[in-house]
C-alpha cells in the first residue's frame, strides 16, 4: 500500500505502539473482519463477484491483521515493552496493520461515495423519498462510516511511520 | 503520511463527493411544468390497444388520423399524455435503465435518424413492463421496468434491432400527466371516504369475484386485466377465502347472482375439496395436506350456513373441525400437515395457518356451539400471542400474520382475553408505523405497507392488514380501552381503506382494458401490476365488510 506523502508501506520504518493500542486495534480489526463476512455473505441475498471478492479481501486482511497484533501485543507483554521495531514479527505486524487500514479506507471512501452517489441518482428519478428513505440511507451510512472510514482514519493516522512521529499510545 | 495530510485529504473527498451528488441530482431530476407541456401524445385506444397516434403541440389540436380512427372505431377512446417534464436517461448499464423511470409516471422518448418515438406511461402500463425489471431473490419481489420487453417494443416501432437503437438512439425520461381527467375515479381519501363509498366497492368487489364462478363452482383465479385472459393457476385456500367473501355479501345484498356464485363456489368446495384424514374430514388431494386449506374452508362454510344460504353445510362443519383440533399440541400451537398415508400430523409451522385455524374454530363454536372448539381457540390465541412471539425485540417487531387479532375479536363476547387484545394494539401501532404517507414515495400510496419509497407498494397487505385492524378496533371498543388509541387505528385503518378504494377497478383506466367490464370491481396486486388474483379482490371485500358492521354499530 503506497500512501500519498509516505514511502511505500513495505519499506516505511515502523513506529512504536503501546501493548493496550496494539490490543484495542487488534480487537477492532477482528470486529471488522467479522462484520464484513456476516453483513456480504450472510445477509445479502446473492453473490455478486465484485462485492464478495472485494469483502473478502478485506476480511482476510482485517483478520490477519488483527491475529498479528494480538499476537504482538501479547508478546509485549510478555516482554515487558511497547510493540516495537525490535522484533521481525512486530514489524510485519506494524505493517499488515497500516496496509489494511490503507485498503480499509480506500474501499469505505469509494463505498460512501457510490452510497451518496446512488442516492442522489434514486433522489432525482423518483423525487421525494421521504422518512423511510433517510432513515435507510441513514442506516447505510452508519454501519459503513465506523467501520471502513473512520476507524482505518485512525489507524493510519496511529500507525505513521517513525519518521513522522513517535511513539503513541 | 501525516495526520494533517490524511484530514486535508478526506476532507478534499468530503467536499467532491457532496458536489458530485449535487450535480448528479441536479442532472437527473425533471422540472415538472404542468401549464406548459413541451408536448402532447394523443392516442386513440379501442379493446386495450392504440390505433392512432399522433403528437400535438396542445391538447385543442387535432389530427386527422385520431379523428379517422375514433370514426372507424365505435367506442374508442381519445386519450392525451401532456409531457410536463424531461430528463437524462442512461440505458447502459442494464439496472439503471431499469431503474430510471418512475413506476406508473415516466415513459420514455427515444430518437433514432431525426424521428422520435414515445413510449408513454399508458404504453408501458400496457405491456405490463413496470416492477418487473430486477427480480430480488430472497424478498420475492422485482422493480424496474423489464428492459427488454421495452426495447422490444421500441424495436418494432422503429424498425431496426434493438442493438441498433442502444448504439444509436438518444433516449430521454419523460413525466406525463393523462386526461381527460375523467378517466380517474373521484378520489377517495381517509376524510372523504363515507358508508356509501365502502358499501359500492365491497358490492362491486363482490360482482367481480362472482362473474368470475363458472358453472362448475371455479373462480377465474387469476386475470391478467389489460387483455381479460385467465392465466394459470389455483388453490383451495384463497378458492375458501373468495368463497367466504361471497357469503358475506351475500347476507349483506341478497344479490341473487352473488348468491348463486357462492353456492356454486361452496359446493365445489364440499364435493371436490374435502376427504379424507385419519378419522376426520379436511381439505385437499395430496398425500400430505395443509391445516390452512381445512381452517379456510370451515370460515367459508360456516359464513354459507350462518348467512341462511344452505344451513347443511353446518352439519359437514364438525369433522372438519374436529380434524383442526386432532391438529393441536398440549401447548395450544398446530401442527400444519397430516400425512394422510401414515394417517399422522406432522409437525411443523408456516405462516397464517395458527390464526386461521384459531379463527375457525371460534367461528364454528359461534355456529355450534361445540365447547371443545371454544376451548381449542382460546388455548390456540393465547399460544400465538404468548409463546409463540416472546423473544428478545418482540415488543419492536412483527410479523405480517392477520389471522391471529380477527380471532381474538370473534371469540371476544365468549371468552375474552385482554393480553390478546393488548397484542393486537402494539401489532396495529406497528403496522401504523410502517404505513406509507402520501409525501412518502412518488405513488399514490398513503394508507399502503411497503419495503420503502422506491417500490410500489403492493394492494393485499392493505387489506389483509386492515382486516385485523378493524378487527381489533372492534374489540377496542368493546373493551372500552384508550380513545386516543381508537382514534389514531380509526384514522389508520381509514387510509387502507381509501387506498383500496382508489385502486379498485371502478372502473379503473377502461382505455387500457381489453373488457373494461369483465374486471370491473376487481383489485390490482398494486399500482402498476394489474394482474389480479381473487385474494387481492377478496382480502379487500372482507376488510369493507367488517368495516361497514363497526360502522353500523356506532
Amino acid at each position: 500500500m503506497w500512501l500519498p506523502g509516505g514511502p511505500p508501506w513495505y519499506l516505511a520504518s515502523p513506529g512504536m505502539l503501546s501493548r493496550r493500542a496494539a490490543l484495542v486495534f487488534g480487537l477492532s480489526d477482528f470486529v471488522t473482519a467479522t462484520l464484513i463476512v456476516f453483513g456480504v455473505f450472510g445477509a445479502l441475498p446473492a453473490r455478486w463477484a465484485p462485492v464478495d471478492s472485494v469483502a473478502a479481501l478485506l476480511a482476510a486482511s482485517k483478520a490477519a491483521s488483527s491475529a498479528m497484533l494480538l499476537a504482538a501485543a501479547t508478546r509485549a507483554a510478555r516482554r515487558g515493552t511497547p510493540v516495537g521495531s525490535t522484533s521481525a514479527s512486530d514489524r510485519w505486524a506494524w505493517r499488515l496493520a497500516r496496509a489494511g487500514a490503507g485498503f480499509a479506507l480506500a474501499v469505505g471512501l469509494f463505498l460512501v461515495s457510490t452510497l451518496a452517489l446512488t442516492a442522489s441518482w434514486l433522489s432525482g428519478v423518483y423525487g421525494t423519498v421521504g422518512r423511510g428513505g433517510a432513515v435507510v440511507l441513514a442506516l447505510a451510512a452508519a454501519l459503513v462510516l465506523p467501520y471502513l472510514v473512520v476507524l482505518p482514519a485512525v489507524q493510519l493516522c496511529w500507525f505513521a511511520p517513525k519518521s513522522e512521529v513517535g511513539a503513541r499510545g | 503520511m501525516s495526520a494533517g495530510t490524511l484530514a486535508r485529504g478526506l476532507l478534499a473527498w468530503a467536499v467532491s463527493t457532496v458536489l458530485a451528488c449535487a450535480v448528479l441530482h441536479r442532472a437527473f431530476a425533471l422540472r415538472i411544468d404542468r401549464d406548459h407541456p413541451s408536448a402532447v401524445v394523443a392516442s386513440v385506444w379501442a379493446g386495450g390497444k392504440v390505433v392512432a397516434r399522433a403528437v400535438l403541440d396542445s391538447k385543442v389540436d387535432r389530427a386527422p388520423a385520431l379523428d379517422a380512427a375514433m370514426q372507424a372505431h365505435p367506442g374508442a377512446m381519445r386519450v392525451d399524455e401532456s409531457i410536463v417534464g424531461e430528463g437524462l436517461l442512461w440505458v447502459r448499464p442494464e439496472t439503471v435503465f431499469s431503474l430510471s423511470l418512475v413506476a406508473g409516471h415516466d415513459g420514455l422518448a427515444a430518437t433514432f435518424d431525426g424521428r422520435t418515438e414515445y413510449l408513454t406511461p399508458d404504453d408501458l402500463l400496457s405491456l405490463q413492463v413496470y416492477e418487473k425489471g430486477i427480480a430480488v431473490p430472497g424478498l420475492g419481489f422485482a422493480t424496474g421496468v423489464d428492459v427488454p420487453v421495452v426495447f422490444a417494443a421500441l424495436s418494432e416501432r422503429f424498425g431496426v434491432s434493438a442493438l441498433d437503437l442502444i448504439e444509436r438512439a438518444r433516449f430521454r425520461r419523460i413525466r406525463t400527466v393523462r386526461s381527460p381527467h375523467s378517466l380517474q375515479a373521484p378520489r377517495v381519501t381517509a376524510e372523504t371516504m363515507t358508508k356509501g363509498d365502502v358499501r359500492a366497492a365491497a358490492v362491486a368487489a363482490a360482482e367481480f369475484l362472482a362473474r368470475g364462478v363458472d358453472a362448475d363452482g371455479k373462480f377465474r383465479y387469476m386475470v391478467d386485466a389489460p387483455g381479460n385472459r385467465t392465466l394459470s393457476g389455483y388453490d383451495w385456500p384463497r378458492h375458501a377465502g373468495a368463497t367466504y367473501f361471497l357469503a358475506q355479501m351475500s347476507a349483506l345484498t341478497g344479490d341473487p347472482a352473488i348468491v348463486q356464485a357462492a353456492l356454486r363456489a361452496a359446493n365445489r368446495l364440499r364435493e371436490r375439496g374435502l376427504t379424507d384424514c385419519g378419522d376426520h374430514r379436511c381439505v385437499g388431494s395430496d398425500a400430505v395436506t395443509d391445516l390452512g386449506s381445512t381452517a379456510l374452508c370451515v370460515i367459508a362454510f360456516v359464513e354459507v350456513a350462518r348467512s341462511h344460504l344452505d344451513t347443511s353445510y353446518a352439519s359437514i362443519v364438525p369433522s372438519l373441525a374436529s380434524f383442526l383440533r386432532s391438529q393441536q399440541r398440549p401447548d395450544g400451537e398446530f401442527m400444519h400437515l397430516y400425512d394422510r398415508n401414515a394417517r399422522r400430523p406432522l409437525d411443523v409451522q408456516f405462516l397464517y395457518f395458527s390464526g386461521e385455524a384459531s379463527l375457525a374454530l371460534s367461528r364454528a363454536h359461534s355456529l355450534l356451539g361445540d365447547p371443545r372448539d371454544l376451548e381449542a381457540a382460546s388455548r390456540s390465541l393465547a399460544y400465538l400471542v404468548g409463546p409463540a412471539w416472546s423473544f428478545f425485540g418482540s415488543r419492536y417487531y412483527f410479523g405480517e400474520e392477520h389471522w391471529t387479532c380477527q380471532a381474538m375479536d370473534d371469540l371476544w363476547d365468549r371468552a375474552p382475553d385482554m393480553g390478546a387484545l393488548d397484542f393486537c394494539t402494539r401489532w396495529s401501532a406497528f403496522n401504523r408505523k410502517l404505513q406509507l404517507g402520501g409525501a412518502d414515495s412518488p405513488f399514490d400510496a398513503d394508507g399502503a405497507f411497503g419495503l420503502g419509497p422506491l417500490l410500489v407498494p403492493r394492494l393485499t397487505p392493505a387489506g389483509s392488514r386492515t382486516e385485523a385492524a378493524i378487527a381489533t378496533l372492534d374489540a377496542m371498543r368493546r373493551a372500552g380501552l384508550d380513545a386516543r388509541e381508537q382514534a389514531a387505528l380509526d384514522r389508520q385503518i381509514r387510509r387502507s381503506l381509501a387506498l383500496l378504494i382508489r385502486h379498485q377497478f371502478l372502473p379503473g383506466p377502461v382505455h387500457l382494458l381489453a373488457d373494461a367490464e369483465a374486471v370491473r370491481g376487481a383489485v390490482p396486486g398494486s399500482e402498476v401490476d394489474w394482474q389480479l388474483r381473487i385474494d387481492y379482490t377478496q382480502h379487500m371485500g372482507s376488510a369493507l365488510v367488517r368495516w361497514l358492521s363497526i360502522a353500523k354499530s356506532e
